[in-house]
């Protein structure tokens, strides 16, 4: 949560020190935040590769523990599809905001890269709240529907964010199913988003 | 648009290469730094934009709506799956 906290705070600094006009104006240039976001892909698929866990953990996939992202993803696209209906966006915007999974900042900064700083808003107060509504509902949704459930809400925060509250409130024997959960999904995050922005 | 894409991949065989070598103390903290400079910079971009800093709020219900639907498809398509899913092992095991 002190995370998605220091997130927030740069993003409100941001805009309030653009509207002083104290941001210089090579930084608000397209330019500088596509460098920046390679910069970040690479480390980031640095990052991905060296974990040493990352082959054992896919070797011991089941087909039962595939069906949980599976659903996830299928639930959320279906979601963000009626979504599309009530909300300015088009279909494709709408599936791009949603493939964020609440992978708030690779998703909001990939789609700023590619649609511009508002739809990236989009994405990232909806992903956000994606977060906050599963750290504040987990322990209903696992009381009244199932771990499964919050599980899925979390998207790819079962693996850090909201990981405690939903082990604490499933048990530890949920613990694995919300790693491999999150981490299908994590991976699957910039294909998606790529995907739907380039439609 | 796919250079992202391809700089991530080229990363992930970086780091599998030299797995031995990297440390997460390091590539942690620089990570989240570069996110945190990207979300800056998202930010400014909304401050510089009077139309879309004035429209914030209006992209806030958006948002909800979004989040909303999202993670009600989600919780439905996890019922309509797993019911699937132990339907058929129910069959396996008659």
């Amino acid at each position: 949560m002190r995370d998605s906290l220091w997130i927030l705070g740069f993003f409100v600094a941001g805009i309030f020190l653009a509207r002083k006009e104290a941001v210089p104006a090579t930084l608000e240039s397209p330019e500088a935040s596509l460098y920046a976001l390679w910069l970040f892909m690479i480390l980031a698929g640095i990052s991905i590769g060296a974990d040493k866990k990352l082959v054992s953990i896919l070797k011991s996939l089941s087909f039962r523990t595939l069906l949980l992202p599976v659903a996830t993803t299928a639930g959320t696209f279906a979601g963000a599809a009626v979504a599309a209906l009530f909300v300015a966006l088009s279909l494709p915007e709408c599936l791009a905001v949603g493939a964020g999974f609440g992978y708030y900042s690779l998703s909001s900064i990939f789609i700023t890269q590619y649609r511009g700083p508002e739809l990236g808003t989009i994405a990232l107060a909806t992903n956000i709240l994606r977060e906050l509504f599963t750290l504040l509902l987990a322990p209903l949704l696992v009381r009244f529907l199932g771990p499964q459930y919050a599980i899925s809400c979390g998207g790819c925060t079962t693996m850090d964010t909201t990981l405690p509250v939903i082990t604490r409130c499933a048990g530890q024997e949920w613990l694995f199913p919300a790693i491999i959960h999150a981490m299908i999904l994590d991976l699957s995050v910039p294909f998606w988003v790529t995907l739907f922005c380039s439609l | 648009m796919y250079i992202a894409l391809l700089l991530m991949l080229a990363g992930i065989i970086a780091g599998r290469i030299c797995r031995r070598h990297v440390s997460h103390r390091i590539l942690a903290p620089l990570i989240f730094c570069s996110i945190l400079f990207l979300l800056f910079l998202l930010g400014a971009q909304i401050g510089v934009n009077e139309r879309l800093f004035a429209n914030l709020p209006s992209l806030g219900g958006d948002a909800m709506i979004l989040m909303a639907l999202c993670v009600a498809g989600s919780i439905a398509a996890v019922k309509v799956i797993m019911s699937l899913a132990g339907s058929a092992q129910d069959k396996n095991e008659r």
